[in-house]
């Protein structure tokens, strides 16, 4: 019995050095995961039965409610978008100023949340896209309100996900007031990070919206990722305290989005905005708006639509832009009182705003 | 004859198996997530102390490299811990069936608790470090949890003679 603990327990430490440093065992995980990925399924199951049978019987009154919600919530997130251009089409003339490439591009899919990581002490979750569906490792992941974190481990269909507060992982962000840059760090609690080596005479306050910088290559940049909660400047501590609370709704989340960014170098970008600035100057629309993107609208999936809407979205986004300072500030709920009658506009705004401009 | 009888009710211990692993990885409120019993560790001392001549450290060995794959480990810490539980349970074997159950509840818990222990000496080498004591809990409850487990599996043995 001795000797069948030692060989075991031998080949168990082998394989966990193995596994750590090399690839080698990736694949035969990854086999193995194939089926033992259906267990997370199985028991999300009763949930989405749930979940199926209430909407199978859900009465009249609660279904309206709920189609209630859902356009309110669909209001505020074509808001957002709306937002998104603008800082979008302005992050991009900005780095023309500065004669850099042009923003990057992103596409997003819709994934689901199937499963928890059972550790308690690991911030992790699984998602019902894999290799299979395109996802590759580091891949930013989202929910509606803000950023959760990015994909570490890949499975034919299913994936890993490291939330943002895991104690491991860190995010570089800014202070979306005044761009002033910092590292946030998990705390192992699902409602809180921690902004690292913050100098105490930083203008850092409390209320200020936190975007990813996108410095670290791994992020794209300009996405809501925390709230500061509180500052705190103690005399004895070399640095400031700042805790923040994430934006995503990162234990409650049931539907993510993942996000593709363009795998187009940094020169191919730059030449791609050279263009379109060129169509758009031959158009004659040029002086008004100096930069545009190079596919100018990133949500909708299918390219018709991202193509008629495209000028809407720079038609509006001047229109937005000076409103901006007051809809950013405060946390992602508040701007739900301010969203709804600028959401609302789009389908009266276009004709207006190009009446205006010509 | 015996032999014809485990082979036709052998795989209800399977089935547990299964069960243990759908049970460890249940969704569960986040204040209850540091509670969750070690039910795969569960299962395999059961099945170790009626069965030993069945169920032993490989089977331990396998399940934990399911667990370890379940919850994006690395490969063989799990496996490590499940197969150092059943050796333990092996060795104690012929006295901890006679124990009554209350002391086989502590003696689950002192088992237990070592194996969380070296876990988390093991995460701490992959550097997720965890922080407090509170990941003994689990093994608390496991232990708590031993005498149901323990009468519910032995029914299920005598019901389908499972021997």
């Amino acid at each position: 019995m001795g000797v069948r603990l030692l060989v075991l327990a031998v080949l168990a430490v082998a394989l966990m050095v193995v596994d750590a440093r090399f690839d080698l065992l990736k694949p035969a995980r990854k086999q193995a995961s194939l089926v033992l990925m259906d267990a997370y399924w199985i028991t999300d199951l009763p949930g989405r039965l749930w979940e199926g049978v209430a909407s199978q019987f859900g009465s009249r009154t609660e279904l309206v409610a709920e189609n209630e919600k859902l356009k309110t919530e669909n209001l505020l997130l074509q808001g957002r978008m709306q937002k998104l251009a603008a800082l979008t089409e302005q992050n991009v003339r900005l780095r023309e100023l500065l004669n850099s490439s042009a923003l990057v591009n992103e596409k997003v899919e819709v994934a689901e949340l199937i499963g928890m990581d059972p550790n308690p002490f690991t911030h992790r979750i699984i998602i019902n896209k894999g290799e299979r569906d395109g996802v590759v490792l580091g891949q930013p992941v989202l929910d509606a309100r803000g950023l959760m974190g990015q994909v570490v481990e890949l499975m034919p269909y299913t994936s890993r996900v490291l939330l943002l507060t895991d104690t491991t992982h860190s995010i570089p962000v800014q202070v979306n007031r005044n761009g002033l840059r910092a590292i946030a760090s998990g705390t192992g609690n699902p409602e809180r990070l921690e902004l690292r080596h913050v100098a105490d005479t930083a203008d850092i306050k409390e209320g200020d919206l936190l975007v990813s910088s996108g410095l670290g290559q791994r992020f794209p940049a300009g996405y809501p990722v925390a709230t500061v909660k509180e500052v705190i400047h103690d005399s004895g501590q070399p640095f400031a305290i700042v805790r923040a609370v994430p934006t995503a709704a990162l234990n409650r989340s049931r539907y993510l989005l993942l996000v593709f960014s363009d795998s187009r170098t940094a020169e191919e970008r730059a030449n791609d905005a050279a263009q379109a600035q060129e169509q758009l100057d031959a158009h004659g629309g040029g002086p008004m708006l100096p930069a545009s993107v190079p596919k100018p609208l990133i949500m909708p999936a299918t390219p018709s639509t991202a193509t008629s809407s495209a000028p809407a979205a720079e038609a509006t986004a001047p229109a937005v832009a000076p409103a901006k300072p007051a809809a950013s500030k405060p946390p992602a709920a508040a701007p739900a009182a301010a969203k709804p009658p600028a959401a609302s506009k789009p389908p009266a705004k276009p004709p207006a705003t190009t009446g205006g401009r010509e | 004859m015996v032999g014809a009888k485990k082979s036709a009710n052998g795989w209800m211990i399977w089935l547990t198996f299964f069960v243990g692993i759908l049970l460890s990885v249940s969704p569960l409120p986040i204040f209850m997530e540091i509670l969750r019993p070690l039910w795969l560790a569960l299962l395999v001392t059961f099945w170790a102390l009626y069965m030993p001549h069945t169920v032993g450290m490989v089977t331990a060995f396998c399940l934990g490299l399911a667990e370890d794959v379940l919850q994006g480990d690395l490969l063989g810490q799990n496996a490590l811990i499940l197969t150092l539980i059943t050796f333990l349970v092996l060795s104690l074997q012929q006295r901890l069936r006679m124990f009554p159950m209350w002391q086989q509840c502590l003696v689950i818990l002192v088992i237990f608790g070592l194996a969380q222990l070296a876990q988390l000496w093991l995460s701490a080498l992959t550097g997720n470090r965890q922080p407090t004591l509170a990941l003994v809990l689990p093994a608390l409850v496991s232990a708590l949890l031993w005498p149901w487990v323990s009468f519910a599996l032995r029914g299920m043995c005598r019901r389908y003679r499972i021997y």
